[in-house]
């Protein structure tokens, strides 16, 4: 009796184990949320205290991510750093998800011109590189956390406005929005008794996303000297400062910040994939019985 | 073939003037809104000295007192003509400038998409056919990783590695500041880290592509067929499974071009490399409007273009298109 | 002496492993195929047929389990189990060299990308023939035009030659086809149940696995019944045409429109929840209590049932 093993080497053949939960990712999350909401509560250190004799000090036991060129803690400004990347991310995603659920719905509900009218917006928006667009509505108006939100806004309102149209047009097919027109309702009672409620976790789900995106973006700008006020510890900024002294050997002050973009981005990644293939067993035809 | 190809080339066309029509209006609304004020940015430090009178008499010059409609219709039209306006931050010309820097930008970005596409093949086929292996884990888990990690922090850690630690290569320019021309090793020498980022960069998503592709390609009744005739392995994975899995991927690669861009403007900037990428960012803080718009217009042009080389190579690449035509 | 060339399967049995479900594809299977013979697998869709001929080529996907044997002895090599040789030694000196397949739905199994010529001149030359596709494909009922279209340009029937023409590049001595004529007209059924018989007279060895029993009967020298995952029965074709011995044949037989059109009442069970015993009872009018124990093949006929028929007559 024998046991075909070799055929787990057969190319491309191999189904891998099921996907186990990625702990890891969200324990780190987990921390990071916590590390967010509480330090600026707990540690009263003033972030922007200038102390030029522990300036540019390597990683230590008292400053574990080093101090920047002025003797400021790089960790303690990284936490609060992310904390304000999050809360632009959170604005912008926020905004964005709300323009795009308007353009969206009024697509969808109103059907016809307008909605070919609002896709070919959609399309022009999509045409011009986001970065570049997003330069250019903070270029033409003062550097302030306003422009930052608009850009990021004004760059990101598409997706959900694709995600609403398709919703609203599927609801649309359904019996219960006939009875609704049939039982004499307006339009826009239509809009907010029967098509938000439905549309709501696809909203939020939208606006979750988002938020990592928002914060690469803002962090982009603020990176390239686009973004946030300069005196705002958001880490673009602090990666914009630090990379100026990064010739000169110092790289905590720049490397040390891009791991709060890089760690919590790769463990919303891991759990959105750990999501998706929870929700897609595989296919029984895949088999060729 | 050619009728096909004529059909879409003629839609994407038609498609793209009203297209452009849009970014241009948008682009001059947003710069109507802006606080800036064009006439006292170009006088600087003499805006407090200079008299009303001088400053309104500029203003008529360079036709800002005419109604928008018609300053709208007047930049349009010097745009059509050739005329992309004078940068008023570089104080030249912008065709000038964007003739001078576009082919350091081609040159960057050519080479990366050459590295990107050739590491990406052999990388992600690798993957794909030894899926579940230590390398498949090894090249998926970086190209997740590089997903996740900013274009502009990798090239900090490039840059710390290779050219602060290492000091193999140099930081940044185009060549070593003391000499005064351009010597093709020199700018070789400089363009190894730009390139290398920005195709690592780009290569993320393409090569999970060709692997998530070529896996489900490999289960393929085709692919079972070449592999139930004998044929070589390296024949079954490359000219069966390989050729059919990137049908998709010459779409993509043009919808790809809005990502390239955003990349090249991060990557010449940590890297000073003197294209028009970086020149964007240039003119962003010096609120140069003229050449930010002229920048923008090109990238918006070179997204159109990409679509338009997807759709043409994919009729030209699947049989299947070339005969029926684009539906 | 040399032993006779053959192929002979001996317990062959395959499970998939599914998230919260195994599935028996193929149990316990016994046959043999000669030189010179076709011997025809049939069952009706879904009862794990072609997993069959997968499983001999060694193309299962990987969450599939082999148990039993497959001995390829042909000619002067040493046998071979098709079961137990590493993909290596399958890829190199069994599939297209020693075991050709004839695909279900040819079109399918032709990568579209690719003309049928640069598949057959490819094919031609890795396995070593030094035969011109123009040759072959003229052998195989094509004109040589007809090689240079992509496979979703080609008929029905043309796919068939052109999939035939490069099973045969390699000179296999066993040919399975595997539903060959699915999709098919009768001319074309007809054409290629001819071309399959003229294959075996030349002394190879073809097993046929279809749910055709028509196409069946033009070709078969033994005819094995498959039904879920088990095989019931292996006769003589003669014996299985003329006075079937399994209720499940006979009621094969009795379903086709020359001889009643009377389809057996009920559904073959899921793969994946097979009842103990014999598979067949729920919807056999012969059982009894005797059929919850699994019956074992018995007689010359090799008939797995409690109950085999004596003489069921033709309708």
């Amino acid at each position: 009796m024998a046991t075909r093993e070799e055929l787990r080497s057969m190319p491309g053949g191999l189904t891998p184990a099921r996907r186990r939960f990625p702990r890891g990712a969200a324990v780190t999350l987990a921390l990071l949320c916590l590390a967010v909401v509480l330090v600026p509560a707990f540690a009263r250190l003033d972030q922007q205290l200038v102390d030029l004799h522990s300036a540019s000090l390597p990683p230590s036991l008292a400053h574990p991510f080093g101090t920047d060129e002025v003797g400021r803690d790089v960790l303690l400004r990284a936490v609060y750093g992310l904390r304000v990347s999050v809360l632009v991310g959170l604005a912008a995603a926020a905004v964005s998800v709300t323009i795009g659920t308007l353009a969206g719905l009024a697509a969808g509900a109103a059907g016809g011109t307008l909605d070919r009218l609002i896709m070919r917006v959609v399309d022009g928006f999509n045409s011009v590189p986001h970065l570049l667009f997003g330069i250019f509505i903070v270029a033409l108006f003062t550097p302030s956390t306003t422009a930052v939100v608009v850009s990021v806004a004004l760059t990101h309102w598409m997706t959900a406005a694709r995600i609403v149209r398709s919703e609203v047009l599927t609801l649309r097919a359904r019996p219960f929005v006939d009875a609704a027109i049939g039982g004499g309702s307006g339009r826009l009672r239509i809009v907010r008794r029967h098509f938000l409620p439905h549309l709501t976790p696809h909203i939020t789900l939208a606006a979750v996303l988002m938020v990592p995106h928002a914060v690469w973006h803002e962090t982009a700008l603020s990176f390239l000297g686009l973004g946030l006020p300069p005196h705002l510890a958001s880490l673009g900024n602090m990666i914009n400062d630090g990379a100026r002294s990064l010739l000169a050997g110092n790289w905590w002050a720049s490397l040390f910040p891009g791991l709060f973009i890089f760690l919590p981005t790769l463990a919303i990644s891991a759990l959105a994939q750990y999501g998706r293939d929870r929700s897609s067993p595989r296919r029984r035809s895949e088999l060729q019985l | 073939m050619t009728r096909a190809l004529g059909r879409m080339a003629a839609w994407r066309l038609a498609f793209t003037a009203p297209l452009l029509l849009v970014v241009t209006l948008g682009m001059f609304v947003l710069a109507k809104a802006s606080p800036f004020d064009p006439v006292r940015q170009y006088l600087g430090d003499r805006a407090v000295t200079t008299s009303p009178e001088i400053a309104r008499r500029i203003r008529a010059n360079w036709g800002l007192d005419r109604p928008l409609a018609e300053q709208y219709l007047t930049w349009l039209g010097n745009l059509l003509r050739g005329d992309l306006g004078e940068s008023r931050s570089m104080h030249r010309p912008v065709a000038e400038l964007i003739g001078e820097r576009l082919g350091w930008t081609l040159l960057a970005v050519g080479c990366a998409t050459v590295v990107m596409l050739a590491g990406s093949l052999v990388l992600g086929a690798l993957a794909a056919w030894r899926r579940g292996s230590w390398a498949d884990r090894l090249i998926s888990g970086t190209a997740y990783a590089n997903e996740a990690a900013p274009v502009f922090w990798t090239a900090l850690i490039v840059i710390w590695i290779f050219a602060v630690k290492l000091r193999w290569l140099p930081p940044g320019g185009l060549t070593d500041a003391a000499s005064g021309t351009v010597a093709p090793a020199d700018v070789l020498r400089h363009m190894i880290l730009p390139v290398a980022v920005l195709a690592f960069s780009q290569s993320s998503w393409l090569v999970l592509f060709v692997r998530e592709s070529l896996i489900t390609t490999l289960r393929e009744d085709f692919v079972i067929g070449a592999r139930a005739r004998g044929l070589r392995e390296r024949t079954v994975v490359v000219r069966h499974a390989l050729r059919s899995a990137l049908l998709p991927f010459v779409t993509l690669l043009g919808a790809r071009v809005p990502e390239l861009v955003t990349g090249a403007i991060l990557v010449e900037t940590v890297f000073s490399w003197p294209g028009v990428a970086s020149a964007s960012v240039q003119a962003a803080l010096a609120a140069d409007f003229p050449l930010l718009a002229a920048l923008t217009l090109l990238a918006t042009l070179a997204v159109v273009a990409g679509n338009l080389l997807a759709d043409t190579a994919y009729v030209i690449a699947d049989p299947r298109v070339r005969v029926l035509g684009v539906s | 002496m040399t032993p006779l060339p053959r192929l002979r399967v001996e317990g062959l049995s395959v499970r998939f492993h599914l998230p919260g479900a195994t599935v028996r594809a193929v149990t316990d299977a016994h046959f043999e195929v000669r030189s010179g013979q076709c011997v025809a697998l049939v069952g009706e869709s879904g009862c794990g047929k072609s997993v069959m001929a997968h499983a001999l080529l060694g193309l299962l996907p990987g969450n599939a389990s082999v148990e039993g044997a497959a001995w390829l002895e042909s000619g002067d090599a040493p046998p071979v189990d098709l079961v137990a040789a590493p993909e290596k030694v399958l890829a190199r000196t069994i599939r297209g060299r020693r075991v050709g397949l004839v695909p279900q739905s040819p079109a399918a199994h032709l990568t579209p990308v690719r003309t049928a010529r640069a598949q057959l001149t490819e094919a031609l030359r890795e396995l070593g023939n030094p035969d011109r596709a123009d040759a072959l494909a003229e052998r195989a009922g094509l004109r040589p035009p007809d090689l240079d279209l992509y496979p979703h340009q080609l008929s029905g029937g043309m796919a068939q030659r052109v999939v035939n023409a490069i099973a045969l590049a390699g000179d296999p001595w066993l040919i399975i086809a595997d539903e060959p004529t699915s999709g098919l007209d009768r001319p074309l059924v007809d054409a290629t149940m001819t071309e399959l018989r003229r294959l075996a007279d030349d002394g190879r060895a073809v097993l046929l696995i279809t749910h055709d029993l028509r196409a069946a009967q033009q070709v078969a020298d033994h005819v094995a019944v498959m039904y879920a995952s088990r095989i019931l029965s292996v006769e003589p074709a003669a014996d299985f045409f003329t006075r079937p011995r399994h209720p499940y044949a006979a009621g094969l037989l009795d379903a086709l429109p020359s001889r009643g059109f009377a389809a057996i009442p009920g559904q073959p069970p899921e793969l994946s929840d097979l009842p103990e015993g014999c598979a067949f009872r729920p919807r056999c009018a012969r059982a009894t209590d005797d059929c919850e124990r699994l019956p074992q093949p018995l007689g010359s006929g090799r008939v797995a049932c409690h109950h085999p028929l004596e003489n069921h007559a033709a309708r």
